[in-house]
């Protein structure tokens, strides 16, 4: 049984506070993106090089990415380097973290979406007279690019979750790290904790939705 | 006939009421055991030995209070932003865990009078050149999330206008960030500083100055209107000065001038 009387007021007037970190999360999992999509992007090229050396750093990357926990790479991305004497403040540290583990994610989406398109359609390209990278760049990319669409924006979400990890290593301006402070200063807990469930939720919902809705007018056949 | 009635009734109303009143005291006692929310990560106070069992001054703390109800004590450890939630969904009865008496959080639970205190001293990284509590202006510090350093430190930071604030998770996370360099400086109860530079874990650190913060007190805590299990609690940390326990489990962890519980010009 919970004993607790909730004082939602006291976790209103924070409100605005809650909203500035809101903006701070949605920026570093923006920001997390664009790093992430461009490294996926490279690591799917190292893949596709056929160079031994290129496609094993690739695949170890993708391995260690999707197969360590995100509260470890954010934690040696801070406490990990800062051993040897490579300092990166908690926002760059939190920011390197996610676009790390993005990128593992996002190169998987791309080589699921590559797998996805037929063989015989870079065949007919290259009979109809294109060289490989024309063929690679007017019919597989576009739907490449299409295919992992959706998948990436579930990426995005992750992203936003993920930067709740980030007051592991001392970040205090983002959603995470305001009501960890509004809850050590008042100990109103449940109400604060339930406040930024709600507005995660909400600003995880806004992603899908405009994600949806940029596919229905980027993709229409 | 008539009397019997209402000898029966007020006898079933005195059954029944002194049931639905059992207060926590009473769950305690009952149930034969006394669950302490203590936090391990937080030497002298709290931390686990070799073999993983907890020990430290608050449970000890813990161990005594259960000796006095006459029950056992289970050491539940909660990090510092745990321990409410862990008290407020019924996981622990008892919070031991150095918490400050502030006036906001005493809106949410219900404090004891002091039963330790604190003063807070200031650790450096060598190389920083922070000699001082004042030299702290303008560098990056930071302190355990959650504690009454850290929010007034924190606030310190803004008042300066200048350097950053950082809190992490754990006490040692905020050494390990210090012996590391990325942070400059921490301000932490001193006999937490002292500890955590004894270990030897955290090279290049050192304690070079008290901080001007108002002595921190720390109450136990329970929920807001236990006045029984408070009551009780008030009376255990009074005899535990009296009995000189205090004293002795303050050389036993910590050592040196043993500070002071009350306010000189003030009832409580």
């Amino acid at each position: 049984m919970l004993n607790y009387t909730f004082h939602w007021n006291q976790a209103f007037k924070a409100l605005p506070q809650m909203l500035d970190g809101a903006l701070v999360t949605l920026q570093i999992a923006l920001l997390s993106m664009v790093i992430g999509l461009a490294l996926a992007l490279t690591l799917t090229a190292f893949r596709l090089s056929g160079n031994r050396i290129l496609s094993g750093f690739a695949t170890t990357w993708v391995e260690i990415a999707r197969n360590t926990p995100a509260l470890f790479q954010i934690y040696m991305a801070h406490f990990g380097l800062g051993n040897f004497g490579i300092h990166l403040s908690p926002y760059t540290a939190l920011l390197v973290g996610i676009a790390f583990n993005n990128a593992g994610y996002l190169a998987e989406n791309f080589r699921g979406a590559l797998k996805a398109i037929p063989d015989t359609q870079t065949r007919a390209g290259r009979s109809l007279g294109m060289t490989p990278v024309q063929a690679f760049r007017l019919i597989v990319l576009p739907q490449m690019l299409r295919i992992a669409f959706l998948p990436v924006t579930n990426q995005m979400v992750w992203a936003i979750l993920m930067t709740s990890l980030g007051v592991t290593v001392g970040m205090n301006t983002d959603l995470a790290g305001i009501t960890q402070e509004l809850n050590a200063r008042s100990f109103r807990t449940f109400e604060f904790f339930a406040l930024a469930a709600v507005i995660y939720y909400i600003i995880a919902k806004l992603v899908t939705l405009a994600a949806r809705l940029l596919a229905a007018r980027m993709f229409r056949y | 006939m008539k009397f019997s009635v209402l000898a029966f009734s007020l006898l079933a109303t005195t059954v029944l009421t002194s049931q639905a009143h059992a207060d926590k005291l009473d769950d305690i006692i009952s149930s034969g055991t006394l669950r302490c929310a203590v936090v391990l990560d937080f030497p002298p106070m709290g931390s686990r030995d070799e073999s993983n069992n907890p020990i430290g001054f608050d449970v000890d703390y813990c161990n005594d209070l259960a000796k006095a109800l006459g029950v056992t004590a289970e050491i539940v450890e909660t990090p510092f932003p745990e321990r409410i939630p862990a008290l407020m969904s019924g996981r622990v009865d008892v919070g031991v865990a150095s918490t400050s008496d502030t006036l906001e959080r005493a809106k949410t639970v219900g404090m004891t009078v002091p039963y330790f205190a604190f003063e807070m001293a200031v650790t450096a990284n060598e190389k920083s050149g922070v000699k001082s509590f004042e030299d702290m202006k303008g560098k990056v510090v930071g302190a355990t999330a959650g504690t009454y350093e850290a929010i007034a430190l924190e606030q310190q930071v803004k008042a300066w206008g200048a350097g950053e604030f950082r809190p992490y998770q754990t006490q040692a996370d905020v050494f390990l960030a210090l012996s590391q360099g990325q942070l400059d400086a921490t301000v932490s109860t001193s006999t937490v500083a002292q500890a955590n530079v004894k270990t030897g874990k955290f090279p290049g650190i050192a304690v070079v100055g008290k901080a001007p913060f108002d002595i921190d007190y720390v109450a136990l805590f329970t929920n807001r209107e236990e006045y029984g299990l408070i009551n009780y609690l008030n009376l255990f940390i009074n005899q535990q000065v009296r009995t000189g326990r205090y004293a002795e489990l303050y050389g036993k962890w910590v050592g040196g001038e043993v500070p002071s519980l009350s306010v000189n010009g003030v009832y409580r």
